[in-house]
């Protein structure tokens, strides 16, 4: 399988260190990463990756926010976008499927275990 | 009148024999000098009758009458004794009244023989006879020797007898009917020497006579009167009793009840809950002083107001549904928010008691109203708290957990034999970590009631598919056989949900297999009928037993799907199988820290499958292994 880009929005940079070696570990990926809403989405447009990574807790402008400005900007509407969250209720899910998130990963989440997650929710072959 | 006129005859009777034949001037002087005198003496009489009568008819009382009649009599005539004697019912008789003078002996109360007065002298006083007797040994008054011996021992010596006559069908003087009885005999004496008794004498016994037949039937009318007056009296005393009675009684029934009212308001006055009554017109019959507190409004000025009127329109359509609810019958109970008198916005909770009379109408509704804000601000800041947590906590944990499965790897680096195995000790622990966080996560919102059950229908298979693939590695690490047996149920449920629970439970099993055991997961479907015996039957923990009676009593079971997860361990004792339900229950303390679980898999699965309806329950046999099953509402479909 042809090498990914994932954009990885998180406040937390241990997060992103974390995603960052977990991806590359297991399938040598290439991970980008971001630390607010804002430069994300400067990111996303520069670099269009092939999947973000947004975490939804993040002060100033939130994930969902951020979703929104990535959506309805036509350079980054097309680019998947899988939510971070602490908040993995039913009703919170469905809100966020209803806002048109590919998929949703909750924390705490092991890195080493992303790529297949991610494989699987935007059905892309892995190999083993 | 009638004594008038007999007066008069009697006053000119004797006036006859005296007219003398000679007409000189001197006679004719002396004449009319006598006549003078007579008319005088006439006059006198008249007064003299009259005088006795008006003070006979003085009383009412018979016996003062008589007493006054004998005494009266005895005066006028200057007879030497005067008495009313009585004649009773068996001929005999006694004197009951008499007026002597001292010289004579008394007589009164002396009883006579009938052979005295016998029945053929009654009947002629009966019929009027009058007898007046100048001289008793004069045989030519006829009395039989021995009456004479018999009344001279008395020393009479002349005697005038008038009978007294009782009319006996009316006191009215009845002149169509004459029936009259002989009641007495007035009789007049004289002892000293015979007497010849005038007409005027004779008319004044008779009159008299009269009188007392008069006060006789007076008396008998008075006598009556007075037992009608006296059982009148007793009457209205009686009644009067009673009324005074039920006066007493209403009035302390009446002062009970104030009592009661003013306690009642009192205490419903010094709770800090709003307490009313509505009626079915939905309108205020009663309201506690904390309407007053609350809204401004106090409980006098409520009363009577539409509920719509006190609570304002926005309030009123929040209420409306669950006031019809009371109004049809049913208690309600529900939360809202309400404005107070100072603009501010208050938690509620309300309770709606239908007050149903007799004939089980519904009369209106009590309504009690208690402040939550206080607890409504606790539960928010225990959300936001477990928000915080559950981010705050979650996020540090996603870095440690994934820098340590990263370092496992032993793509950084080699570690030295020591240093691998305080790796994994602190990667172990931190998986325990991350369940624990999320297993008191899931349980504290479903506990909170924040997280409801999604449910919808979904397919058994694809849940225990589900269940199996994320369990496999597990099974696989602890060298356990997972044997799946999916069957295609539709149930109603929340997915996610229901597969956490096979998971927990495929998890424990797991946990506590040894190598090469098996794990059973399987699925069955339960008609109506089967549900309703195996309710019963099974044991089931507390709360869940609970439910699964109330619904196999108040209706028919619906159809279930029943889930078991079976394994070959150890067993669970038999003491032991309900409590496992319970947070931090484990069979054995150790387990916790051996097998890495977290103490709340269990509690978790429990509160879930409640949450469906459903029963969950562990049977056992030590050794041998245990099953865990649990039920879940099916689709009616098949």
């Amino acid at each position: 399988m042809a090498t990914k880009r994932v954009l990885i929005i998180d406040d937390e940079e241990t997060i992103q260190t974390v995603v960052q070696f977990g991806i590359r570990l297991t399938v040598g990926w290439d991970v980008i990463t971001a630390s607010s809403g804002p430069t994300g989405i400067d990111t996303a447009k520069t670099e269009r990756p092939d999947v973000i990574l947004l975490d939804v807790m993040m002060p100033e402008m939130d994930g969902i926010a951020t979703f929104k400005v990535l959506q309805a900007n036509p350079e980054t509407e097309q680019i998947p976008v899988i939510f971070l969250t602490a908040k993995a209720q039913a009703a919170e899910r469905r809100q966020f499927n209803d806002l048109g998130v590919s998929g949703v990963i909750t924390k705490p989440f092991n890195s080493l275990d992303l790529p297949e997650q991610i494989a699987k929710i935007l059905h892309w072959p892995l190999e083993s | 009148m009638t004594s008038q006129r007999q007066t008069q005859k009697g006053a000119l009777s004797p006036a006859s024999p005296k007219t003398s034949p000679k007409t000189s001037s001197k006679a004719v002087s002396k004449r009319r000098d006598s006549i003078a005198d007579e008319l005088r003496r006439q006059r006198q009489r008249v007064e003299l009758f009259a005088e006795v009568t008006l003070k006979i008819r003085q009383s009412l009382q018979l016996k003062e009458i008589l007493r006054a009649t004998v005494t009266e009599v005895q005066r006028i005539l200057q007879a030497d004794r005067v008495l009313i004697y009585q004649v009773l019912p068996d001929g005999t008789g006694k004197p009951i009244s008499e007026a002597v003078l001292p010289a004579y002996p008394e007589i009164l109360g002396m009883e006579f023989p009938e052979e005295v007065f016998p029945k053929e002298y009654q009947q002629l006083y009966a019929q009027g006879r009058v007898r007046a007797i100048a001289d008793v040994r004069d045989p030519a008054a006829g009395l039989a020797e021995c009456l004479v011996e018999f009344i001279e021992q008395f020393d009479i010596r002349a005697k005038l007898i008038v009978p007294i006559l009782q009319n006996l069908n009316s006191p009215q003087i009845n002149a169509s009917i004459p029936e009259n009885q002989l009641w007495g005999l007035l009789i007049a004496h004289q002892c000293s020497q015979p007497r010849r008794w005038d007409d005027f004498e004779l008319e004044l016994m008779q009159q008299l006579a009269d009188q007392i037949s008069i006060a006789l039937a007076q008396a008998q009318l008075l006598g009556h009167l007075e037992e009608l007056v006296e059982m009148r009296t007793a009457e209205l005393r009686e009644a009067n009793h009673s009324l005074q009675q039920e006066i007493n009684d209403r009035m302390q029934a009446e002062s009970a009840l104030r009592q009661s009212e003013e306690q009642l308001r009192l205490i419903t006055n010094a709770l800090p809950v709003l307490i009313a009554y509505v009626d079915d017109q939905q309108r205020y019959r009663f309201n506690n002083q904390a309407y007053a507190d609350w809204l401004g409004q106090p409980p006098s000025q409520i009363c009577g107001c539409h509920l719509q009127t006190v609570w304002g329109e926005d309030c009123y359509q929040r209420m409306s549904p669950y006031v019809e609810e009371a109004l049809s019958g049913r208690a309600v109970i529900y939360e809202t928010e309400i404005k107070i008198k100072t603009g501010a916005i208050r938690s509620v909770n309300v309770t709606y008691i239908p007050h149903l009379d007799e004939q089980q109408t519904v009369k209106g509704f009590f309504a009690l109203t208690s402040d939550i804000s206080e607890r409504k601000a606790i539960e928010r800041m225990k959300d936001e708290f477990i928000s915080v947590v559950s981010h705050e906590l979650r996020t540090p944990l996603t870095s440690l957990h994934s820098a340590l499965k990263i370092l496992t790897t032993g793509r950084l680096g080699t570690l030295s034999t020591d240093g691998q195995q305080m790796l994994e000790i602190a990667d172990e622990n931190t998986d325990r970590l991350v369940r624990l966080v999320n297993n008191v996560l899931d349980l504290q919102r479903i506990e909170s009631g924040e997280v409801r059950m999604e449910k919808q229908s979904c397919n058994a298979a694809d849940l225990m598919i589900q269940a199996i693939e994320s369990m496999q590695p597990m099974a696989q690490q602890h060298e356990v056989i997972l044997s799946n047996h999916p069957v295609d149920i539709l149930i109603w449920a929340d997915s996610d949900y229901i597969v956490q629970a096979l998971t927990n439970l495929l998890s424990n099993a797991i946990k506590f297999s040894a190598p090469g055991d098996t794990v059973w997961l399987s699925v069955e479907y339960i008609d109506s009928a089967q549900s309703a015996k195996s309710s019963g039957a099974r044991s089931v923990t507390p709360a869940v037993r609970r439910k699964g009676r109330k619904s196999a009593k108040s209706q028919p079971t619906p159809a279930e799907v029943l889930f078991q997860v079976r394994d070959q361990g150890q067993g669970i004792p038999a003491d032991k199988l309900e409590s496992i339900f319970e947070r931090f229950q484990q069979v054995d303390s150790s387990d916790s820290r051996r097998k890495g679980g977290t103490g709340l898999g269990l509690t978790i699965c429990r509160k879930i499958i409640e949450q469906h309806d459903g029963r969950i329950w562990a049977e056992s046999k030590l050794g041998e292994g245990s099953t865990f099953f649990f039920t879940v509402p099916a689709l009616q479909q098949r």
